[in-house]
């Protein structure tokens, strides 16, 4: 369980949002949506234990990610994995190294494995045989795609994602939300921020929650909707 | 598969194929640097040289028998700067003489040698020195059977204030290659940190403090720095002993393969390598400046 306790956030010489309080459960599916420039990605790196809030807290498992052991934010953001808007990147970067990256954030795997699954994780992406393909000449699409992929490879219990569904484009939004949705039932927590849902998934996830200013839905999960349900 | 990375030889699986092409440099590098560092040793610089064609001369009495001459040279042999002390007899330096002024058997058409024996002292390379020079000299004058002591006091300082200059130099082109070899592992470290920022950062997004991955790369280019600079050192080392068994003239300059050996010598080796060691890391620690992973 991730809970965010009145959290507050004071930037660019003003308060952006103050007051927050959040919870995402165990095994669930979220989707935090908001304007642009409301701090959706602050409240992502907040959650990871990146960036420490200006009010509040975050809770995970009932520990405090800023006001515990500062060993704690580490370990959590190395068990989760995170997939970051497209931005800037190396020249010389393929899809291979984002595998290789996530193979040694995650403390290692053997060669032979790491291809095996990357190649399987990408054709589950749509892109298979992309693993040479250079990462800058990608589109933004298949950028969030392998990223996601290789994120995957480490198996992390908690995925945050910033940007993914609006990146990934129309023809892949109903396998992400299949994937999403596979990934809360085998108990992993998923968290994705969007500026906008799209229409399908608004109308299966129901009403949102308000949360500063946020939308949070939460995508259903065949067979473990209760699973770490408050209360 | 969430786990702690393993940080140990984290260049090595990320940037392999650069950093082989560096460990074969530095490794030849270290080589040559150990093959400079050794023949300086053994050679002490220029002294080597200076006490290989520095010698006092004890011209003895003509009346003093083979046998009592013969045990002042084991006398003088034994002191401690001394490397050897060897008698010659009138008659050996009688046919020196001639070796070097042919034509002068005249001086002996009576019959009689004009030559008497002397005792040639020759110095310790490390041992040579104006106290060191003294304290023989003064040793064999107050021996009665010593008529003269011939050990070229008066421009003896300036020949060893040649001989610390030359050795300075030697010493100092040494410390420039050292010097050379740090700001080329730096710009080489510098730009390996750059090329590898992204990993570096990705990393730190996932929770490997920055420090700790640079303490860990800064270790293993510590333990590899000392690994290529003792092998360098071993094969630079091989190559000065074939050098030295091939070239045996050389032995006059720089010293015998033998001293190789020494336990002082592996000891100089081993510092070295530690040197070395502690260069690379401070390499790699500077190179990361640049290459700091950004916190988002």
């Amino acid at each position: 369980m991730i809970e965010g306790f009145r959290l507050g956030v004071f930037s660019r010489g003003r308060t952006l949002w103050d007051g927050l309080d959040i919870a995402i459960p165990d095994g669930s599916a979220q989707i935090v949506a908001g304007p642009p420039s409301s701090g959706k990605t602050l409240l992502l790196s907040i959650l990871r234990g990146e960036r420490r809030p200006d009010a509040g807290d975050v809770l995970v498992s009932g520990e405090s990610l800023y006001r515990g052991a500062a060993g704690l934010s580490r370990s959590w953001r190395a068990s989760c994995g995170y997939v970051p808007e497209p931005s800037a990147v190396d020249a010389g970067l393929t899809v291979a190294d984002l595998f290789r990256r996530s193979a040694l954030a995650g403390g290692g795997m053997r060669e032979s494995e790491r291809k095996e699954r990357a190649a399987r994780l990408l054709e589950m992406v749509g892109m298979q045989g992309a693993s040479e393909w250079r990462f800058p000449e990608l589109s933004a699409s298949e950028r969030a795609r392998a990223t996601l992929a290789a994120e995957l490879l480490r198996g992390p219990k908690v995925l945050f994602c910033d940007g993914v569904v609006a990146a990934a484009g129309v023809p892949f939004r109903e396998m992400l939300r299949g994937l999403f949705r596979a990934l809360a039932r085998e108990g992993n927590t998923v968290v994705l921020v969007e500026r906008t849902i799209p229409e399908r998934w608004a109308a299966a996830a129901g009403d949102p929650d308000p949360a500063g200013p946020f939308r949070v839905y939460r995508l259903p999960v065949p067979g473990a909707a209760v699973k770490g349900e408050p209360g | 598969m969430t786990g702690r990375p393993n940080l140990w030889w984290i260049d090595w699986r990320l940037s392999r194929g650069s950093l082989v092409i560096e460990a074969v440099g530095r490794f030849l590098f270290f080589s040559f640097l150990g093959f400079v560092l050794l023949s300086l040793l053994l050679s002490g610089g220029a002294f080597r040289f200076l006490a290989g064609n520095y010698a006092v001369t004890a011209v003895l009495r003509p009346d003093v028998p083979a046998a009592e001459a013969q045990g002042l040279a084991r006398k003088v042999a034994a002191l401690p700067p001394v490397r050897s002390a060897a008698y010659r007899d009138p008659e050996a330096a009688w046919k020196e003489f001639l070796r070097s002024y042919p034509g002068m058997e005249a001086l002996r058409d009576d019959g009689g040698n004009p030559l008497p024996g002397y005792i040639e002292v020759r110095f310790l390379p490390d041992r040579l020195t104006l106290a060191d020079v003294d304290l023989v000299a003064s040793a064999l004058r107050s021996v009665s059977l010593v008529e003269q002591v011939l050990a070229g006091e008066e421009g003896l300082p300036r020949l060893l204030r040649a001989g610390r200059f030359a050795s300075l130099v030697c010493w100092g082109v040494f410390g420039a290659f050292l010097a050379g070899f740090f700001l080329v592992g730096t710009l080489q470290e510098r730009a390996r940190a750059v090329d590898l920022a992204g990993d570096f950062t990705f990393l730190a997004e996932r929770g490997v403090p920055p420090v700790r991955l640079a303490v860990f790369r800064s270790a293993g280019a510590a333990v590899s720095g000392f690994l290529l600079a003792a092998a360098g050192t071993a094969s630079g080392g091989g190559a000065l002993f074939l050098l030295l068994r091939k070239f045996p003239f050389l032995e006059a300059v720089i010293g015998s393969p033998a001293d190789l050996l020494l336990p002082r010598t592996a000891a100089a080796a081993v510092l070295f390598s530690c040197g070395a060691a502690l260069l690379c890391a401070a390499a790699v620690l500077l190179g990361w400046r640049a290459a700091r992973p950004r916190r988002t």
